[in-house]
């Protein structure tokens, strides 16, 4: 009864008093992963004896791309946004079940700067120096897919880059969303994109030329 | 016909008398106060009143800067023709900021442009919000709580004094009766000695509290080896004080906003410094006084950020975040599979972490947890799901001579509780 009476005290002392201590740990092998895990950092011993703290997320390879990744050919310049506002063209069909997707996605990533209709008058918005401008101001109302999806992508103004939270498809998604915020009744005829492309096949074609 | 013409010629002057008024409005509204509001709408995305640099230059000062009122305007409404025409400070600002070129504003009237300029040249002073103040004063004294412990020995010790001090009374009484009867005095009977014959004379007594506290014992000692790798309750405080209460209780931020990762991997994952920083670049800031300032200035030095020349100059270094949720390396757990498929909510596992400060780990994840919630469970995912379809159909058939109750087809019954299912 007394060795009981111990361990029960040993036991239920020890754990949980302090709340940067989880508690009394059972076999800790089996729960501290000598692989590397995700967000965790790992000790390494270099070869003179010194020990490195390195973080297990790691950048690709200088050079290599990961599998199944696009890479988005427009730099983030002014140069490369001006390329993407007239050549970079949305791969996904503007159906119901997209524009449904992209609805979801804007509800998780946008609404909190733009709000629900892209007035720019989500809770956060509010709080920056500026609020996001609204989709449907004048200058804004006929932006590109392309532009759109630069936007996203590299981000603008004080709006920062979300290519590392979204695949390219869910950016396209999302460009097909706002694009409906911005006209409601349907997309009007594509004029300016028609006559943009014409543009660019023409400089294209007297830059074959010289 | 007669009648909606005389309609239609009523209201010809309350739409004159309208539009004259709004015409009135509009032309004495263009003030300073509007200035302000345009800027915000306008400006303040990229640029600040003051000397730091957001996307655009501050813009203190630049009374004694620029070439005049005129250009500003001239600047503001089109700068891409400023630049064109070749102007001497056009191509100085533009080199000064990399090439990157300022959205023309060419809705924007002459008198809205006065407003911004005359603005932008003398803001209002910053007054000092009263709030830091109040917040000082309002951080309440830390309660001083009394250990409980002490409490609990200071009685037992005050009970032990009452009862020697009433033994030793009754003992007096006792003799002082005899004396009177003329009887001898009886010597004082320690308090061992005494136990030691009532516990004799009571043996089944005796026995009964002697199976109690063993009892008592027993399952103490039971209960404090299970919560032995149990982290019920953890909450350890964070490199950054980061309050999940502002973040996406206060500011309704969604969770997969920076949990990027749930819906696409076996880990929900920390988010990178970039995340931060797409807010926090404009919000430097907290709510209340300058503990969050100084909390946001870690997100500054860990992203190599330098607010007053808006730009990632500074040497970065990795934030080491002290995980809370962790599950033994034995268990494969994925949150895609549960939050995209199963479409469970992140509070069903994490608790309401919205009114979190510092996050708790409010589920024991247990087996028995894990398990319990398998055979309750249905897919929700799996239903409407074409891909699912056959699977669903054939489930269905395998278990409808069941009662009406256990048809329902949960994680468990499409082999959720295998054990090779997690453990491999």
């Amino acid at each position: 009864m007394a060795v009981f009476g111990c361990v029960t005290v040993a036991v239920t002392s020890c754990s949980k008093h302090d709340a940067n201590s989880p508690g009394v740990e059972y076999m800790p092998d089996m729960y501290r992963s000598p692989s590397l895990e995700t967000n965790s950092f790992s000790i390494v011993a270099n070869a003179d004896g010194s020990f490195d703290t390195i973080e297990t997320n790691r950048l690709p390879v200088a050079g290599t791309i990961a599998r199944g990744f696009m890479p988005f050919p427009y730099a983030n310049t002014p140069e490369g946004y001006e390329l993407a506002k007239l050549n970079a063209h949305n791969p996904l069909e503007r159906n119901d079940m997209n524009t449904k997707q992209g609805e979801e996605l804007y509800g998780k990533y946008c609404v909190h700067c733009h709000g629900a209709t892209g007035e720019g008058d989500g809770l956060v918005g509010g709080k920056l120096p500026g609020p996001p401008p609204p989709y449907t101001a004048p200058d804004k109302i006929n932006m590109t897919e392309g532009e759109l999806f630069h936007i996203i992508a590299y981000g603008k103004g004080l709006m920062g880059p979300h290519s590392s939270l979204l695949t390219a498809d869910e950016r396209w998604k999302l460009v097909l969303y706002v694009q409906h915020l911005q006209h409601p009744d349907g997309m009007p005829a594509p004029v300016a994109d028609s006559v943009a492309a014409k543009e660019v096949k023409v400089k294209e074609k007297s830059k074959k030329g010289k | 016909m007669d009648t909606l013409c005389t309609k239609s010629q009523k209201q010809i002057p309350v739409i004159f008398s309208f539009l004259f008024l709004s015409i009135i409005f509009s032309i004495n509204s263009v003030s300073a106060q509007d200035g302000a509001k345009l800027f915000k709408q306008n400006c303040a995305v990229c640029h600040s009143l003051g000397t730091n640099k957001l996307t655009g230059p501050g813009l203190a000062g630049i009374a004694s800067r620029a070439p005049g009122d005129a250009w500003l305007m001239k600047w503001i409404k089109n700068n891409n023709e400023v630049i064109k025409s070749g102007d001497a400070y056009a191509t100085k600002i533009l080199a000064e900021n990399n090439g990157a070129q300022m959205t023309v504003f060419a809705d924007l009237k002459d008198e809205e442009l006065k407003a911004i300029v005359a603005y932008i040249k003398a803001p209002p002073v910053e007054v000092k919000p009263v709030v830091t103040n109040a917040d000082g004063g309002g951080a309440a004294p830390e309660e001083k709580g009394v250990n409980p412990l002490a409490i609990l020995i200071g009685v037992i010790a005050f009970l032990i004094i009452i009862v020697g001090v009433l033994r030793g009374v009754s003992h007096s009484l006792k003799n002082l009766q005899r004396e009177k009867s003329g009887l001898e005095e009886i010597e004082q009977v320690g308090v061992w000695r005494e136990l030691k014959i009532w516990m004799g004379t009571h043996k089944r007594t005796m026995a009964l509290i002697v199976l109690f506290v063993l009892g008592g014992v027993l399952s103490a000692t039971w209960d404090a080896l299970m919560g032995i790798g149990v982290y019920e309750g953890y909450h350890p405080s964070q490199p950054i004080a980061f309050s999940h209460k502002i973040h996406a209780g206060d500011n309704a931020i969604n969770c997969q906003y920076c949990h990027s990762g749930v819906e696409k991997g076996k880990t929900a994952g920390i988010p990178t410094v970039n995340v931060c920083m797409n807010c926090h670049k404009g919000i430097s800031k907290g709510p209340s006084g300058e503990k969050g300032t100084a909390e946001i200035a870690k997100i500054y030095a860990a992203a190599g950020w330098d607010p007053d020349k808006g730009a990632y100059t500074k040497p970065q270094r990795p934030i080491i975040w002290t995980k809370v949720h962790n599950l033994p390396d034995f268990v494969f757990f994925s949150h895609a599979q549960h939050v995209k498929v199963g479409k469970q909510d992140c509070a069903n596992c994490h608790g309401d972490v919205k009114t979190m400060t510092t996050v708790q780990q409010v589920s024991p994840l247990t087996m028995g947890w894990c398990i319990d919630c398998h055979r309750k469970t249905e897919v929700p995912g799996m239903k409407d799901n074409p891909y699912y379809e056959s699977l669903h159909a054939k489930l269905k058939e395998k278990f409808k001579n069941l009662p009406k109750e256990e048809q329902v087809i949960t994680v468990a019954k499409m082999g959720g509780i295998e054990c090779g299912k997690c453990h491999y």
